[in-house]
């Protein structure tokens, strides 16, 4: 247990200042957006007074190292400030979008490792053949092609012309009541909830997105999984294995182990863009998550939903990778000597 | 009779004529392209994009901007070849026009990006370890580029546009400022490793200065990984820019450009219209696709190992 606990201490010294610098440089970041929120928020007819006594109280005309202490003591607060678009909390618009990314971003991810998995490790096996061909174009097809194109074209075939899905707006039907919320995920507080009238409306909506965020961020997942299960079918324990007359599977599954951190890593890092990288399909879908909510942010220069979106994923990711830690831990037992 | 002989063995047989060495390389090349007809599939989709922006005044059928509200969202054929959008606009006429500010974009921001993270990459490794301010520097350097790395690159990319004004340049600032890193990285770990090298040590006893060393015997040894990366991210800016556009925080409307034509399209996907979107995104992919191809082919042809197990298996 002990080396376990020391691994983790050390990465969260290292994190604590990554995370003092992602604020301050998005704080900055911010600051420097030109639009004024206080014209924005009293509209154009409102008079030089008043847009005056705004600034003053939102605290714009203070010295910007001011802002920026005031900023930080409010963060660790857990404080984040009000967004004059929603005229609510950032804290509370972050913690009731967040779960719509999450839960999307999640089982994109779950069919993206299970297409982009197996397809790898067949490919890895086989030099020639169909497989080996459809693996390679299919990595690198994914990666070429737009995510909010092929959601688009996804929209047409299944709603438009075959009239599968229903109608790509948010998360699940208007006419419907959601589940009472306990994770935020509508699937698993619809199944909580016993509810099947809102689980087969909130899977209806989730199929597309999570199926353009599977089809293309497969691509990745399958090229790590082909070259470190190759890399590892050609080293030396492996011929060793095959030497001593062990059968194929057993010899594979081995072999697919010892590859588990590296596709654990690309997996990790997909997760941590996508918090940030699966805005376009929210827009496309009219998902209300968190990316859409700081795209809209930077657009009309409401500032501190931007803000906070950046330290809620970074914190996020962070967390991602803390878990990736663990996992490794579990998988590689080097690092628990 | 000695012109040819370091680029391949046939050289020594008297009977063959004696090639100037770029027909040698190029003759390498068109067999490399039999070899892997995928290469030259990438390398024809990348000429024809380039050559398509530099004629599209001259084999574009229609004014890209000229908007017929007569003929608006007309089905693919007929006189336009692949419809009209919404706005009565000639969908094949302003696919040929996008790449002139697509590709533009995308080349600028990867250009700008690899020179700046290539510069710092190959002075941050050289000097790294050395002394300790030096080290200090390279350490605060690596430290930054974990910050900038940890950002969400959609977010931040849209958040620079805002910061200097919705404009070309703003764009391609944004994509520079967002893969420094990545060349950053890359150059530094290949200085890293070549730092130690023999020859590098032979020119620091004879005297060499330190630029010197890196301009002349580090840097051209540690490029090739960064040239075949440079063309991967151009194909991703690609991505990058249509995805900005899309969002409206990047090309303004009615310029030509294929993630705001997607945009344009994208109420009439939904309401059956398909090809106002469809076409520019199938010219989007074609063009990524092309220039992973090609990024994947300097890979192999920079790497000395990999090259000669190519010609291994070409003769």
């Amino acid at each position: 247990m002990m080396p376990l606990v020391r691994y983790i201490a050390r990465r969260i010294v290292f994190v604590v200042p990554q995370l003092f610098g992602i604020v301050l440089v998005s704080f900055f970041l911010v600051k420097l957006i030109p639009g004024d929120p206080a014209v924005m928020m009293l509209g154009p007819t409102a008079s030089a007074q008043s847009l005056a006594e705004l600034r003053d109280k939102m605290g714009f005309t203070k010295p910007l190292l001011e802002q920026l202490t005031h900023y930080l003591a409010d963060v660790a607060r857990g404080d984040l400030g009000t967004s004059w678009q929603t005229t609510r909390p950032v804290t509370e618009d972050l913690f009731q979008r967040f779960p719509a990314t999450l839960e999307l971003v999640t089982f994109g991810l779950l069919l993206a490792i299970a297409i982009g998995f197996p397809l790898g490790v067949a490919a890895a096996r086989l030099k020639r053949g169909v497989t080996r061909k459809v693996a390679d174009y299919y990595g690198l097809l994914a990666g070429a092609l737009p995510d909010f194109w092929l959601a688009l074209v996804l929209i047409y075939v299944f709603y438009t012309v075959l009239g599968w899905i229903p109608a790509p707006l948010g998360r699940i039907d208007m006419a419907i009541l959601p589940p009472p919320t306990i994770s935020g995920s509508l699937v698993i507080d619809s199944l909580l909830a016993g509810d099947w009238e809102a689980l087969r409306s909130s899977l209806g909506h989730l199929a597309l997105p999570v199926l353009t965020l599977g089809l293309i961020n497969a691509g990745p997942i399958l090229k790590m999984t082909q070259s470190m299960t190759e890399r590892t079918l050609s080293s030396d324990f492996v011929r060793y294995a095959e030497m001593c007359g062990l059968p194929r599977r057993v010899v594979l599954r081995q072999a697919v182990r010892a590859a588990l951190p590296s596709v654990v890593t690309i997996i990790s890092v997909l997760y941590g863009f996508l918090i940030g990288g699966a805005v376009l399909v929210e827009i496309v879908f009219s998902w209300g998550g968190a990316g859409q909510y700081a795209v809209q942010g930077v657009l009309n220069a409401d500032l501190n939903p931007v803000l906070g979106f950046v330290v809620f994923s970074a914190v996020l990711s962070l967390v991602t990778y803390l878990i990736v830690d663990l996992i490794y831990f579990a998988l590689d037992p080097r690092l628990r000597a | 009779m000695t012109v040819g002989t370091r680029f391949g063995s046939d050289a020594a047989a008297p009977a063959t004529r004696v090639d100037a060495p770029w027909r040698r390389r190029l003759r390498f090349f068109f067999a490399v392209l039999r070899a892997r007809p995928s290469f030259a599939v990438g390398y024809a989709i990348v000429g024809s994009v380039i050559l398509v922006a530099v004629l599209a005044p001259w084999i574009a059928p229609f004014d890209p901007l000229k908007a017929d509200p007569s003929v608006y969202l007309l089905p693919p054929g007929g006189r336009h070849l692949l419809g009209t959008d919404g706005a009565g606009m000639d969908i094949l006429s302003r696919i040929l026009y996008a790449p002139r500010v697509d590709l533009t974009i995308a080349v600028l921001g990867t250009l700008v990006s690899a020179l700046a993270g290539g510069a710092i990459g190959a002075i941050v490794g050289y000097y790294e370890g050395q002394r300790a301010w030096r080290r200090a520097l390279s350490a605060t350097v690596m430290r930054s580029a974990d910050v900038l790395q940890a950002f969400p690159v959609f977010v931040f990319a849209i958040a620079l546009v805002a910061v200097f004004g919705q404009s070309v340049r703003s764009i391609v600032i944004a994509i520079a400022f967002v893969n420094v890193p990545i060349y950053l990285r890359l150059m530094r770990s290949q200085v890293l490793s070549i730092r130690q090298l023999r020859y590098v040590e032979a020119a620091y006893v004879a005297g060499a200065s330190d630029l010197a060393i890196l301009w002349r015997h580090i840097i051209p040894n540690a490029i090739a990984p960064l040239v075949a990366q440079l063309s991967i991210n151009i194909g991703w800016s690609v991505l990058l820019t249509a995805g900005l556009s899309f969002v409206g925080a990047g090309v303004v409307a009615p310029t030509p450009e294929w993630g705001s034509m997607i945009a344009m399209g994208f109420q009439n996907v939904v309401t059956g219209q398909w090809w106002p979107s469809v076409f520019p995104g199938i010219a989007l992919g074609l063009t990524v696709f092309g220039f992973a191809l090609v990024g994947a082919s300097i890979e192999v042809l920079a790497d000395p190992a990999r090259r000669r197990i190519l010609s291994g298996s070409m003769a």
